[in-house]
């Protein structure tokens, strides 16, 4: 029965929360059940740490309410709830010269009443929660004089002292390199796994986030958006709800998890005139051309691109129209078709890096009959599989009309950033 | 060696205090012979009767009645007030912070200025009047400071300073304002504020022991909490800490052992504030440690501040002079050296 039915550890109903008049949650909603690791994302100011703080007593709730372990969080006292749940901050400094086991026993307080010394047994868990982060061999050292990484990990040992159920991590890694970020990530993950701790983590870094933690609880203005596995919080969809800017989500293979690739926010600051543009692509070298002409404000087309190559991919998430075709499949006549189409009224056609074989050198056919300007980047001729078809295309093209070569795609993009300025002191 | 050093450092330092409170006890400007004077301690401590026929009443009512106490009186103010300032900058997490900073010291001198121009000569237990409105000043200050900084359950420990610093201001106003419509007092009433244990006996000594003995026991409970609270309000409450009871605790308690002080001795300041600075350079910032050193400590320096207020000079100089301008460069002097790593 106790496996079926996991011990609910924290639950959070209809929680609202405020600094004065301003509602920072407004109705939170979630249930936590024992052994999960649960991982808060969301953008600045959307009430995660003020979470922390309502869970810790130290900010009163103005409605709804939190269940501790099936009591009400208001009616325990602040030693009573620092033995169920500890918290490991952001990293931080103290003005005083405390070493490191000084502040790894701090973690015993909440039960220790007046009596001055600690016993045996405290000293002993001590030991083993600085065994366990592996902070033991600097115990006399002072806290003041360790790494980022080392003081974090001494902030967790005293978490682990406290020998709480429940663990509340506020951005445990935002001030530490990869190495420290991993480190850290993959002690919490032990705790979690061999100690049974219910693990609740803050975390700005969503792909650490997905790799880690069991459970996603995306918030936003205070209430949760999705809740669920990191496959199904972190979809495009979702993440654009909350974070206002363009990104990208692929599996990240290694870990069969979600990855996000965050790519702008800001918006080019230069106006441009508006062109219609198509990008002939398909490989996996494109991505930055379409991304920056997007930006710059151009109609942007492209094909005949097959589905999950990395320019198909590029294009799916900026939402740019687009030919496409199953993958691994050479062009039909239709798509190609199709494509012709979509360029008949482009003021600029960019052949891109992009290798030519039989499959797809019909992307280039009937090019000659369109009025936009062709630009034909050098490198596809090192890249051809086609025994001669695309020189023979290339000269056909060039006997109608003007072919220019370029050298990479930045070089277009100059072109068309040139031609495109609007100068803003006219305006 | 070293460690077995910091073990009995303790009992080393309290066998110090012991042998200054006996050496400043034989100092003065009435001469006392060395024999003379030891006589007179066995015989009133030990009652060992070595041959007292030839001490005068006088020589043994010095010793005994003048400078016993007032050695006393001096070790029990220094350290009360070095005790509540090690406290004071815990709960407060300021190095600025000392047993006056929430005004107690102003409302005690309002209510000493109030006494000494009614001409409150009346006494009561063995204290006199102004001692009483001194200390009735002061503790009704600290209760005014403290209701006006709560904000429902919770007193912040910003407002609370800033609150004390205002209140303490007002009352200093005050205190000016009667001066200059009474100035035949004034001279007394300046010789009050800059604190002196001239004229100080046995009384006095009964009369502030208990609430000091009643404030080290409190503050001894708290020292772990203490250290805690060195970590920021936020993490000490996460550490189980009830801090706004801490808070509590500790600001009524040495606001008691403060204004009881303050109202016997006058404003003695300066130990209260570097005494505990010094003291944390040597043990490190563990209250468990500091609060013992820093009550011995402030003892033995304002014995010593005071014993060369009284014998300095022919006209004995206020012991609150003393203790600012030899407690002021020695302090600068042992930042300047930690400063370069030497501490």
């Amino acid at each position: 029965m106790q496996r079926l039915m996991p011990k609910i550890m924290l639950n959070f109903k209809d929680v609202v929360a405020a600094y004065g008049e301003t509602n920072v949650l407004q109705g939170f909603n979630a249930t936590i059940c024992q052994g999960e690791f649960v991982g808060l994302i969301g953008p600045n100011g959307t009430g995660k740490s003020t979470l922390l703080k309502c869970l810790t007593g130290l900010l009163p709730l103005k409605s709804g309410e939190i269940m501790l372990e099936e009591k009400n969080n208001a009616a325990y006292s602040q030693r009573e709830r620092a033995q169920l749940v500890a918290v490991v901050p952001q990293s931080f400094d103290i003005d005083y010269d405390f070493t490191v086991e000084d502040i790894v026993l701090m973690g015993r307080n909440p039960y220790l009443s007046y009596r001055i010394k600690e016993s045996r047994k405290d000293y002993d868990m001590v030991t083993e929660a600085m065994r366990v982060t592996k902070t033991l061999s600097f115990r006399k050292r002072y806290y003041n004089n360790l790494s980022g990484g080392e003081k974090q990990r001494v902030i967790i040992a005293r978490a682990i002292a406290q020998d709480p159920d429940i663990i509340f991590l506020d951005e445990p890694t935002s001030a530490l390199d990869i190495h420290h970020q991993i480190e850290v990530m993959e002690l919490i993950r032990n705790l979690n796994l061999k100690k049974s701790m219910t693990v609740v983590a803050v975390l700005h870094d969503i792909n650490l986030a997905s790799r880690y933690c069991n459970r996603l609880i995306l918030m936003k203005n205070g209430q949760v958006v999705v809740d669920g596995t990191p496959k199904e919080v972190i979809t495009e969809d979702n993440l654009k709800k909350v974070y206002d800017m363009k990104m990208f989500i692929q599996e990240n293979k290694l870990f069969e998890k979600p990855e996000v690739i965050p790519l702008r926010v800001i918006k080019e600051t230069e106006t441009y005139r508006s062109l219609r543009i198509h990008v002939i692509c398909g490989g996996n070298k494109a991505s930055q051309v379409l991304e920056e002409l997007e930006a710059m404000g151009h109609h942007v087309t492209a094909g005949v691109v097959n589905q999950g190559s990395d320019d198909w991919t590029i294009c799916d998430v900026l939402s740019i129209p687009m030919v496409e075709e199953s993958p691994f499949t050479s062009i039909s006549l239709e798509k190609q078709e199709e494509n012709l189409a979509l360029m008949a009224d482009c003021d600029f056609i960019l052949i891109s890096d992009l290798p030519f074989g039989h499959g797809n050198i019909n992307n280039l056919s009937g090019l000659e009959n369109l009025s936009g300007s062709i630009y034909f980047h050098k490198n596809c001729r090192n890249n051809d599989f086609t025994e001669g078809q695309l020189t023979k295309r290339l000269s056909d093209i060039k006997a109608k009309k003007q072919l220019v070569e370029i050298d990479d795609h930045q070089e277009f993009l100059e072109i068309i950033k040139k031609l495109t300025l609007i100068e803003n002191h006219e305006a | 060696m070293k460690s077995k050093l910091k073990k009995h450092a303790m009992l080393i330092s309290i066998i110090i205090c012991m042998i200054i409170i006996y050496l400043c006890t034989l100092m003065g400007v009435t001469s006392i012979s060395f024999v003379e004077a030891n006589k007179i301690l066995l015989n009133q401590i030990f009652h060992i009767d070595l041959g007292m026929e030839n001490i005068s009443v006088g020589a043994t009512a010095i010793i005994w009645n003048v400078r016993l106490p007032r050695i006393i009186l001096a070790f029990v103010t220094g350290g009360a007030l070095a005790l509540c300032g090690a406290a004071y900058q815990g709960i407060f997490k300021n190095p600025m912070a000392d047993p006056y900073i929430l005004g107690v010291s102003s409302g005690a001198a309002l209510g000493a200025t109030i006494g000494i121009i009614l001409k409150f000569s009346s006494s009561f237990l063995g204290l006199n009047g102004i001692a009483i409105l001194a200390f009735i000043g002061s503790f009704s200050t600290i209760l005014i400071v403290y209701n006006i900084s709560r904000v429902g359950r919770k007193v912040p420990v910003a407002t609370l300073l800033l609150s004390g610093i205002a209140i303490g201001q007002t009352l200093s106003a005050l205190i000016s304002l009667f001066m200059i419509f009474n100035q035949n007092e004034m001279s007394q009433i300046i010789f009050w504020t800059m604190g002196s244990l001239n004229g100080k006996g046995w009384n006095q000594v009964i009369a502030v022991l208990p609430y000091v003995i009643l404030g080290c026991v409190i503050m001894l409970t708290s020292v772990r909490e203490l250290d805690i609270m060195l970590l920021g309000e936020d993490t000490a409450n996460q550490l189980g800490v009830d801090t706004e009871r801490l808070k509590k605790k500790i600001l009524f308690s040495s606001s008691l052992i403060t204004a009881a002080v303050v109202s016997v001795t006058g404003i003695i300041g300066f130990v209260g504030l570097v005494v505990p600075h010094i003291v944390r350079m040597v043990t490190g910032p563990k209250h468990r440690v500091l609060v013992p050193f820093s009550l011995l400590f402030g003892g033995v320096f304002l014995i010593l501040c005071d014993t060369l207020a009284r014998t300095a000079t022919a006209q004995e100089i206020p012991v609150g002079i003393i203790t600012a301008a030899f407690g002021g460069p020695f302090f600068v002097y042992l930042l300047r050296k930690r400063k370069k790593g030497g501490v």
